[in-house]
């Protein structure tokens, strides 16, 4: 349900893009009638029984997947664990490389896959492992079995990692003020703005896409972050990988807090969304 | 006789210009499609013929060759349907307009036939009228149900027609069709989304890590008790 929300705090759409999504979905079939441009992001949510094709593409004549359809959108897996572990690994390349190449006898055909993937699930079979509130009724060997699904290298592609508690009686309460989706959307629009200005030479757009070199440049920590970041890599084991991402994420903290180096507080934050993988799968 | 219709086929996010070539003959009765059609092509005979006899008008038995150039390039599709009953009925001088040449030389047909000679709807569309502006073309015949969404594209006349009955009028100047407008106005601003992020009521932690990967278009998955 809430994850549903996310296309409504993405900044709109340029016109450039609107065309480039609708030209997918107007190859796909899938375009409404009342609806010739799409404005709004698109949000996919298939099903765990998806097959790695209709993900990624395909056909005798390529069509586009899943994945193209999300471009510039959201792509949500519900209940992750479930999916077939070969359709899960498909989305290694494209996660990365953000276009996918599907090659069939009659045509070779490169589609656009940028999207932003979320994903969720339940720790182990019965939902509880790890739960502060219910034991959890799983052997070892189940909770093992449900998470192996997914690999390493996957989990490692995901930048936050969170955990959800169930929701408190008191929440209920709606005298309760909780901010709401235009605020947001306008905290967001401010960091992107930020990363814009300060990216307008190089040729990318948001801190996500920064490389190894320029990551370097941008994301400069102070010497106590960098004694942070030290016993977090030692403590957690990370990989390569998970280390520029969290600088990533730590500079798009500093963004949403209009800051412009990066603090203890925006590293300490960072890091611990990359921790729950760790405790999880345990490597 | 020979006539050319000018087309257009999609491949991956891209449309490409097809040459719809049509002969009429005489010789044994037949109707050939050659220039690697797929399935979906090769059965447009027969709703072509139909759409034409039901539409009133009568093709004696020829021998009726059509070539999808480039050749070479597998096809597959609808929305060659048209394109070749209009270039039947060139050929077969049932469309009789001494500017015929000019106009074939600057339109694209595109459609899918019903028997009874309504138009049907394609997918893919817009593609196809972005790379018919790039290529010059200056004006695009094209279903009734494609039209709002070919209306994206300006600078590029869009003619909507509802039967093959009303193409052969149109190309007969029996009939002038009504350009559809374009249409750029669904700006963004006009966005409304019912649902909102003041909905969900706690999950403050959930909500942050969204922002977060909103702001830096990052990957977010989660994990949750409850069942």
């Amino acid at each position: 349900m809430i994850s549903r929300r996310l296309p409504t705090i993405l900044p709109d759409m340029t016109f450039e893009e609107s065309l480039e999504v609708t030209k997918i979905h107007s190859i796909a079939g899938i375009l409404s009638a009342h609806t010739p441009l799409i404005s709004q992001r698109p949000f996919r949510h298939p099903h765990h029984t998806i097959s790695g094709i209709s993900l990624v593409g395909g056909g005798k004549i390529p069509k586009p997947g899943e994945i193209s359809l999300a471009h510039f959108g959201v792509l949500y897996f519900d209940e992750l664990p479930e999916f077939n572990k070969n359709t899960l690994e498909t989305l290694r390349g494209p996660l990365e490389d953000k276009e996918i190449t599907i090659s069939r006898v009659n045509a070779s055909i490169t589609y656009p896959c940028n999207f932003m993937f979320i994903a969720s699930m339940n720790p182990c079979p019965c939902g509880y492992y790890g739960s502060k509130e219910k034991p959890c009724s799983c052997t070892p060997d189940q909770i093992k079995k449900y998470i192996g699904k997914i690999s390493g290298p996957l989990l490692d592609r995901i930048d936050l990692h969170i955990e959800v508690s169930p929701v408190k009686f008191d929440n209920f309460d709606n005298s309760k003020n909780t901010t709401d989706s235009k605020t947001i959307k306008e905290r967001v629009n401010s960091a992107r703005k930020i990363q814009q200005e300060r990216y307008k030479n190089i040729g990318i757009f948001s801190n996500s896409e920064l490389t190894p070199k320029l990551i370097e440049k941008y994301c400069i920590l102070d010497t106590e972050s960098k004694k942070i970041l030290n016993a977090a890599f030692s403590s957690l084991g990370l990989s390569a990988r998970a280390y520029s991402r969290i600088l990533k994420v730590a500079r798009t903290i500093a963004d949403l807090d209009n800051s412009e180096n990066i603090k203890v507080h925006h590293l300490t934050e960072a890091i611990q969304y990359r921790s729950l993988d760790r405790k999880y799968w345990g490597n | 006789m020979l006539s050319i219709i000018k087309s257009m086929s999609l491949l991956g996010l891209n449309g490409y210009l097809i040459s719809v070539e049509v002969d009429v003959s005489a010789g044994i009765p037949c109707f050939e499609i050659v220039g690697l059609p797929d399935t979906s092509i090769k059965e447009s005979k027969e709703r072509v013929q139909t759409a034409i006899r039901n539409s009133n008008i009568q093709i004696l038995s020829k021998k009726i060759i059509v070539n999808l150039a480039p050749a070479n390039i597998r096809k597959e599709g609808s929305m060659f349907d048209l394109p070749m009953a209009v270039g039947v009925l060139i050929a077969t001088k049932n469309i009789k307009n001494k500017q015929i040449n000019n106009i074939l030389e600057n339109t694209i047909f595109i459609g899918e036939l019903s028997l009874d000679g309504t138009l049907n709807k394609i997918s893919g569309i817009l593609p196809v009228c972005i790379e018919a502006k790039k290529m010059g073309i200056k004006q695009i015949v094209l279903p009734q149900e494609n039209a709002k969404e070919a209306s994206i594209i300006s600078g590029l006349k869009i003619l909507p027609v509802k039967t093959l009955q009303d193409v052969i009028s149109y190309l007969n100047n029996d009939l002038e069709i009504k350009p559809e407008e374009t249409s750029q106005n669904s700006s963004p601003d006009l966005i409304n989304y019912d649902i909102d992020f003041s909905d969900v009521k706690g999950q403050e932690n959930v909500k942050r890590a969204m922002e977060i990967s909103a702001a830096g278009r990052t990957q977010l998955p989660f994990n949750r008790f409850s069942r």
